[in-house]
């Protein structure tokens, strides 16, 4: 079978588009189709709320787009129990409206909370800035399903806190990019919410006068739960964003941002303590539980860059024009390193600082791509340099091959291969999506 | 020492080859040295490895694995043998690769919070190594002074601090590992994502059936500000388990919530007077910690649920290090309470099941019924803000008939757990005790899904066969089958 050709065909991503949408509402239906479509020699795109369907390598083969959207039921929240077991289609702003119910939340960052699906957040391995303070999706998943490319249903782990029965398919499946199986359900530790949040805002000059900040911070009185880097121009855009003047965002400045979450006598002592310890001339400090602001920052960092690529060059619909943007993990105290050697009339930079992950977006893309190949080229060995690694989060499609969504092949690629292998023999999962020849 | 007679059936070739790997002194084949290894802390199951051996750096492990591979035996990792299912069981003998004398911390780094150690460092050397610092590593298994980092990540072990700060796996950055065919594996690393699978969050947890760890990187933690440890003292247990639940339904997330019941409490008070009251019925053991200012609130709404539920706060220790003096006995006490039991009974068989937090009065309610059903001693010294139990069944491994009934009683206690939407293991592992248990966990599906994980690592089963999956070790036989603790 071939490419559909038509514009109303569904959109797989990278301009790829569904031979048809499957959208089943329970996983036996889930399951069948997958066998039908598996026989029909169609591979399979699993699909949640669409948010990141350009993200990765470009599909292989034609196929379907399996909609999970309708696996979107609250299975079991005992409560008291602080955990909660939910169908992958439920959306993160779903489910912490759930939560809240009963005063609890799950401590993660996601772009598009509104539409993105559970399923898909774990399958993209996808946070936040708060990622530093509680964790990332791996350390709040306790319990899986999927189903494999045979139409059988897999489990995992469990419905308790502490299990060490079995293999952990909830760490395998979380960040596994839809390329093992298609998650169907998971069960997640869950945390009382805080009684109060604050920000303290700090704006720099000079990028040297903020790592020395940062350095000071790892061994902080305090106990950030984000540390946040912004550099000059994306702390201008986010100031738009959040739609409040504060200092270090409005002037251009690098911009640091702590985030506290306790409750109200440990937030304030914090703020004040943090405003102490910081060296920066200029800081601003916002508190209160659920301050609009605090929320507004919040979401506005973990959504970008996807969340300026609109307002930055206006084409987003055009996919070959969608622009390019990477994830750098390099060693944690490393960040300030890798931000020394970013160009700032290139790229726009958001770190997670604690946490060693620095978002950078190309602005603008008007450049030629040897250009940025080079670039990404140069930015690798940095990353790689400081411990680390670095992919493309958003690439022109033109340019996914050559300048290789996941970077160069590394020593475990093997070994994930026949993981694929195993559950995926005939690569029916998201095909061309992950790594090596997966 | 002479390699001439081999207390086995092992070829001497191979140990003689085994012997220019590792050098004579470490490597032992003689009957009486191998005893010791012919257990762990699981004693109902016991065979003696054919010959263990106890490499000092990683070139030497992967040259022992391709030697059995060519002379064809297969060979289980062992770290200090505190395994409680029976983890380092050399099933069907072979080799038993010791990794206790692969035992230096390689690199400490408090700017980027991680350290890389060897396998053999014992749990409490990195926290040993960590005073001071302000950081620690936060995974504290009770046998801290004696196990390993290797055994803790085969086993993702947790501790009673791991129901605020994560088990093993929440703090295991990267692992060098040589596979079951001697090549060698790197997964993870000093950055915390990496392209590709979460290989280090599958390795966590494989209970030495993917390979053996040589090399860990681990994440460190900030040490928290301040805490405050109380003793909570109940007439009952059932008061106690309510309170376990009363506090997770009110949003308190402790740094350690552990439960002691009273024939526990006695053994520790004997053993080392600390002072828990003999008389009570269960003591909880409430620890939070954090920023000093945020403390008195959660500590007088802790003290109301304690008092609400017809308990009393004994004793409130505040501090500001975990080196104050009553701090240090209220944990020694804690973590040595297995030590104790030795002064109630010669053998004991520990479960480690686990419930939804709120099923904890009904879970120790059935342990009572079960062990009067049984006419057996048990005690309770747990995990309790995890849900994870561990009732201590005391016996006396000589005789048969009590052995039969200790088993019996664990399999009902542990087929309750399951029925509760619980696990047969929190922290301990499945090892070769908990595998027909496996069935009632999980479906064949799943089942074969995970055999087929092992294939991709283990594909011939040689790296520690018959542990964890029921039916599955590849190609060997056991040669002589474990047999029920005798003389
Ligand atoms: C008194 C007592 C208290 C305990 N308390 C706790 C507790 O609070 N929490 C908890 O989780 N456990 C506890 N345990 C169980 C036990 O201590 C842990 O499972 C521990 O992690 C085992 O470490 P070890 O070095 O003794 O490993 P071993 O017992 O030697 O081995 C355990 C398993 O790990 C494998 N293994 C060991 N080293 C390696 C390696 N380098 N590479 C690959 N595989 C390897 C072995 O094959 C085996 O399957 C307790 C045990 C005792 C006796």
């Amino acid at each position: 079978m071939d490419w559909p050709e038509s514009s109303d065909a569904p959109p797989l991503g990278d301009g790829r588009r569904a031979v048809a949408v499957d959208r089943p509402d329970s996983v036996e239906v889930l399951r069948e189709i997958v066998r039908r479509r598996a026989a029909e020699g169609l591979a399979i795109y699993p699909q949640g709320g669409k948010t990141a369907l350009d993200y990765g390598g470009i599909p292989r083969r034609p196929g379907v787009a399996l909609d999970t959207t309708a696996l979107n039921s609250v299975i079991d929240y005992p409560a008291a129990d602080m955990t909660i077991t939910v169908g992958s289609g439920i959306t993160l702003a779903k489910l912490q409206e759930v939560l809240a119910t009963e005063g609890q939340f799950l401590p993660l960052d996601a772009p598009h909370p509104d539409s993105a699906t559970l399923g898909g957040i774990y399958a993209t391995n996808t946070c936040g800035p708060r990622r530093f303070g509680w964790g990332r999706p791996r350390d709040m998943i306790i319990g899986v399903s999927f189903v494999t490319a045979d139409g059988k249903g897999v489990k995992g782990g469990g419905r308790v806190v502490k299990n060490v029965a079995g293999y952990d398919f909830p760490k395998l499946l979380t960040g596994s990019m839809g390329a093992l199986g298609i998650i169907t359900q998971m069960t997640l530790k869950v945390r009382p919410k805080p009684e109060a949040s604050a920000l303290v805002i700090a704006g720099y000059s000079r990028l040297g006068d903020l790592a020395a900040d940062l350095a000071r911070m790892n061994t902080s009185d305090t106990r950030p739960m984000m540390m946040d880097v912004l550099s000059p121009e994306a702390g201008y855009l986010l100031e738009a964003e959040a739609n409040r003047g504060s200092h270090g965002l409005r002037e251009r400045m690098w911009t640091l941002v702590l985030g506290y979450e306790d409750n109200a006598a440990s937030v304030a002592w914090q703020v004040q303590r943090a405003s102490a310890e910081l060296s920066a001339g200029k800081i601003e400090t916002h508190t209160t539980g659920e301050d609009s602001l605090t929320r507004a920052i919040l979401l506005a960092i973990s959504s970008f860059p996807a969340d300026r690529i609109e307002s930055i060059d206006g084409s987003s619909d055009h996919p070959s024009q969608s622009p390019l943007s990477f994830v750098a993990s390099v060693r944690r105290g490393s960040v300030s390193a890798f931000l020394e050697s970013l160009q700032l009339d290139r790229w726009l930079a958001v770190a997670h600082a604690g946490s060693g992950i620095i978002h950078a977006h190309a602005n603008p893309l008007d450049l030629p791509e040897e250009t940025w190949t080079g670039e990404i080229q140069r930015l690798r060995d940095a990353a790689d340099r400081l411990g680390g690694s670095l992919i493309l989060s958003r690439c022109p499609i033109e340019w996914k091959a050559r300048l290789k969504v996941w970077g160069d092949r590394r020593g475990d690629w093997a070994i994930m291969e026949k993981i694929k292998g195993a559950l995926d023999p005939a690569g029916v999962m998201n095909p061309g999506r992950f790594v090596g020849t997966i | 020492m002479p390699l001439a007679s081999p207390a086995t059936s092992l070829s001497s070739q191979l140990l003689a080859d085994l012997s220019k790997v590792v050098g004579e002194e470490n490597l032992l084949h003689h009957r009486d040295e191998l005893v010791v290894y012919e257990c762990d802390g699981y004693v109902i199951e016991k065979n003696v490895p054919d010959v263990v051996v106890f490499p000092t750096e990683r070139d030497q492990v992967v040259e022992i694995v391709k030697l059995c591979n060519k002379y064809d035996v297969p060979f289980v990792p062992r770290g200090a043998g505190t395994s409680l299912a029976g983890g380092t069981l050399a099933v069907g003998g072979g080799v038993m690769i010791c990794m206790t004398r692969m035992k230096r911390i390689l690199e400490i780094n408090l700017r980027d919070r991680y350290a890389v150690v060897e396998p053999g460092v014992v749990n409490v050397w990195l926290t040993r190594a960590l005073a001071g610092t302000g950081f620690h590593y936060a995974p504290d298994p009770s046998s801290q002074g004696a196990c390993t980092i290797g055994g803790n990540l085969a086993t993702n072990s947790g501790g009673p601090h791991t129901l605020k700060y994560g088990v093993t796996v929440n703090h295991v950055m990267g692992v060098e590992m040589v596979l079951p065919d001697g090549s060698v594996l790197e997964v993870g690393g000093l950055a915390e994502d990496g392209p590709g699978y979460d290989l280090t969050g599958l390795v966590v947890g494989n209970e030495g059936t993917f390979g053996i760890a040589t090399k860990i990187i681990v994440n460190l933690t900030r040490d928290p500000e301040a805490g405050r440890t109380f003793l909570g003292v109940f007439e009952t247990v059932d008061a106690a388990t309510e309170t376990v639940s009363g506090l997770i339904a009110a949003g308190i997330v402790p740094a350690a919530l552990e439960m002691l019941d009273n024939l526990m409490i006695q053994a520790i008070e004997q053993a080392f007077g600390f002072g828990f009251p003999t008389d009570a019925g269960a003591v909880l053991i409430i620890e939070i910690d954090g920023l000093e200012a945020g403390l008195d609130r959660e500590a007088h709404a802790i003290h109301e649920i304690v008092r609400q539920n017809g308990g009393t706060v004994k004793k409130s220790i505040p501090w500001r290090t975990r080196k104050e003096p009553e701090y240090v006995a209220i944990w020694k006490s804690r973590k040595s309470a297995f030590g104790a039991i030795g002064r109630l009974s010669p053998t004991f068989c520990t479960q480690d099941g686990v419930v939804p937090r709120t099923k904890l009065p009904h879970i120790l309610r059935t342990i009572t019924r079960i062990g009067e059903h049984y006419g057996l001693r048990i005690a309770n010294v747990f995990h309790a803000g995890d849900g994870n139990i561990h009732p201590i069944l005391l016996f006396d491994e000589r005789d048969p008939e009590q052995v039969e009934r200790v088993l019996l009683a664990s399999h009902e206690i542990l087929d309750e757990c399951i029925a509760c939407g619980g696990s047969v293991t929190g922290e301990h592992g499945i090892g070769v005790e908990k595998m027909s248990f496996m069935p009632k966990l999980f479906t064949p599906d799943d089942l074969a899904a995970m055999v087929a994980i092992r294939t991709v690592f283990n594909p011939e089963g040689r790296c520690s066969p018959e542990k964890m999956l029921p039916g599955g070790g590849g190609c060997l036989e056991r040669k002589s089958p474990g047999h029920k603790a005798s003389a």
